[in-house]
């Protein structure tokens, strides 16, 4: 981060919403809460990147990164957060609370084509990104994916049957 | 001598009156809506202490006829000048959204012009930060004309040096069409805009409610319009990733994009290429994940990656070299080539071909997109894009044939008979005029009519069509492709062959410019 703006700290939001914060340079340190834990981060050639905490070692791999977004596969399970700054972090409280969300979110079919399988039924949680229904199209079995975080209100969509582009599919209420 | 020697006091006291102008009070204004000030975002941009200022002291033009009000303020709303970006020189300028709602004036557009002029000439790449209400209207068509200047100089720029363009606040009228002239645009969420026409006149003219948000947000652009390539959710992230992009770029046409050490952490051969595409044709899969495996570790940088998603673009490293991959991507929209990823794709090519970065394509493509929809708004020519912008480009060209191939689709895709240097295959790729279904239905419409058990034999035919014709051997045998390849060895296989191209050189005939289906 740039020297002109003398960063400090930085923040890890992951997308449960949990804050976790650095000192900036570095230290073998990470402030969950009101604790601080001893974590180190280390290199090898055998494992990559491991984290270190109580002398054992736990591999960490990055599967994606985009700017200040990340995935990471830690003991097999994937987390995504982003690293924000303490101004990014003010900003993002500002907009915020300016800005009511979007409640709902209608699930359309991005091209016609022959529902093969629903995934989901009413009430289903459903997480960014998890397929929710399979739309055959162009000789291919798409996966339509939920693009928010949120619960089933309404199932449009059934099996063998033919949609027309935009028809809704899924109706899902944003959490 | 020392500086407070009386020959000097006028020269302190403009020194002083210049800081003065950028109180604090200024600034919170900006933090408050989220935004950072000019001088923050040049001082991110720019490596700690190498910005050197240009015409800070210019004042506004004067006023033709005397209506509403100009501030007699220093620098007229503008901050240009140039510095080294990751040790490179780069020049750039920031509107001042404090400074008469960043309005372009007549002197503010000179000295915008005036560094873009000095850009061509070195050979430099440049910036622009736009935040910006607009033209300064008390100063009327002078204002109109330096716009048009700037737009001019853009214009006489392209291909020659890299313009981006970040958007940080509001790009209202005539000003879009800065942004949109230049390579690659960066907006931020939520505090950017660029419409032709805002809200209130939409309102006025056609009685329809709109938010600024929802009519030219960065959402929509990214997502919709496809104006927007890259999008962030906050200033820092994005001139930061502004930052990192302009590493994959040459700083003009002549020069070759920087070299980044290697430091050898991605195996040039890799086994679990061999178990990304699935057995099943008709499955879908994540072909950025073919992309990571191939390129430097981390080194893709996605390009235009929430529009027109079925076609995935950006840049990527081998080795350290800079390359530009095109992907067709199965997971969204089965890959399909429909108006916008055509274009997408087409801009794209146009623009690695301008800056001498080798283009790599990953091509599982079932066709392109039938229907109305489609033919009406224009898929023959918009199409006709993305094949003459392949056949068009002179810089080293690799296709990889992942799986589908098949009619128009192959032929565009960056074929060797359009160019293409070499064409590689996994023992996954179906090539062919067209899909099993669609090939038996033609070919043995009447034996099928007249079969006492069509289901059946025509199962057995499309299996037929699989194994004997849709398969890349025929292709290999005949010299359209060079090689069918282990998918394994598809990152070594890559490298030596773009080192083989690496003095690629192509004369075209002399001519003003071709004709391009715009």
């Amino acid at each position: 981060m740039n020297d002109k703006l003398r960063i400090k700290k930085l923040y890890a939001l992951s997308s449960e919403n949990k804050k976790f914060s650095f000192s900036l340079p570095l230290k073998d340190k990470i402030r969950i809460g009101r604790r601080d834990y001893a974590v180190q981060l280390r290199d090898d050639e055998k494992l990559g990147t491991y984290i270190l905490w109580k002398n054992r070692k736990y591999p960490v791999e990055i599967v994606r990164s985009r700017q200040n977004k990340y995935e990471i596969l830690f003991n097999d399970i994937s987390y995504t957060f982003t690293v924000e700054t303490p101004f990014s972090l003010q900003r993002m409280k500002v907009l915020s609370s300016g800005k009511g969300k979007k409640e709902q979110e209608s699930l359309r079919a991005p091209m016609p084509g022959k529902i093969i399988d629903v995934l989901v039924r009413e009430g289903s949680t459903v997480t960014r990104g998890e397929p929710v229904v399979i739309l055959e199209a162009m000789k291919m079995q798409n996966e339509i994916q939920s693009p928010v975080n949120g619960i089933v209100k309404s199932v449009i969509a059934k099996s063998n049957t033919n949609v027309m582009k935009d028809d809704v599919l899924v109706e899902i209420k944003v959490e | 001598m020392d500086l407070s020697g009386k020959s000097y006091k006028a020269f302190t006291e403009r020194q002083e009156a210049l800081k003065k102008q950028y109180s604090r009070k200024q600034a919170e204004k900006q933090h408050s809506k989220g935004k950072l000030t000019a001088h923050e975002r040049i001082n991110l941009l720019f490596d700690s202490g190498t910005f050197e200022e240009i015409d800070a002291f210019v004042t506004p033009a004067n006023q033709p006829v005397e209506f509403g009000k100009v501030e007699r303020t220093y620098g007229d709303g503008v901050i240009v000048g140039h510095g080294k970006v990751n040790g490179r020189l780069v020049f750039a300028f920031a509107q001042d959204f404090t400074v008469m709602g960043g309005s372009l004036g007549n002197v503010h557009a000179k000295k915008i012009a005036k560094i873009q002029e000095m850009a061509l000439k070195m050979g430099t790449p440049i910036i622009g930060m736009m935040d910006s209400g607009g033209a300064r209207i008390q100063e009327g068509v002078a204002s109109l004309s330096g716009y048009a200047a700037i737009f001019h100089n853009i214009i006489h720029s392209s291909g020659i040096i890299p313009q981006l363009c970040v958007i940080m606040g509001p790009a209202a009228g005539g000003a879009v069409y800065s942004p949109a002239l230049t390579d690659f645009v960066f907006m931020v969420n939520h505090t950017s805009y660029m419409f032709v026409t805002g809200p209130n006149v939409v309102k006025e003219v056609l009685n329809e409610d709109v938010t600024a948000d929802e009519l030219g947000g960065a959402e929509v652009h990214g997502r919709k319009s496809g104006v927007a390539h890259m999008i962030y959710d906050d200033e820092e992230n994005t001139i930061l990733a502004l930052k990192k992009f302009l590493a994959y770029l040459p700083s003009n046409n002549v020069e070759n994009p920087p070299l980044v050490a290697d430091d050898g952490s991605t195996p040039d051969v890799n086994e679990k290429l061999r178990d990304i595409v699935p057995d099943d044709p008709n499955k879908p899969y994540d072909v950025k994940d073919i992309i990571q495996l191939i390129v430097d570790k981390n080194s893709f940088f996605e390009t235009a990656e929430l529009y027109a998603p079925n076609l995935v673009t950006g840049f990527g490293r081998l080795k350290g070299k800079t390359i530009g991959i095109v992907a067709n991507q199965p997971k969204v929209l089965a890959g399909v080539l429909d108006i916008d990823s055509s274009t997408k794709g087409a801009r794209f090519i146009r623009f690695c071909d301008a800056f001498n970065i080798p283009i790599l394509t990953l091509e599982d493509v079932p066709g392109f997109l039938p229907g109305k929809d489609q033919e009406h708004a224009g898929i023959i020519r918009h199409g006709a894009k993305l094949l003459f912008a392949y056949s068009e480009a002179t810089v080293p060209r690799i296709t990889i044939i992942l799986r589908k191939a098949y009619g128009g689709a192959f032929i565009v895709m960056n074929s060797k008979s359009l160019g293409g240097d070499f064409s590689f295959a996994w023992p996954t790729a179906e090539i062919a005029v067209m899909g099993p279904d669609g090939a038996v239905a033609i070919l043995y419409r009447k034996e099928l009519a007249e079969s006492k058990n069509p289901a059946e034999m025509k199962k057995d035919l499309v299996k037929k069509y699989r194994d004997k014709i849709a398969n890349p051997f025929i292709a290999d045998e005949l010299g359209y492709i060079d090689e069918v390849i282990d998918p394994a060895v598809t990152r070594k296989k890559i490298i030596s062959a773009f080192n083989a191209l690496s003095n690629k050189w192509v004369k075209v005939p002399a001519r003003k410019h071709g004709n391009m289906p715009l």
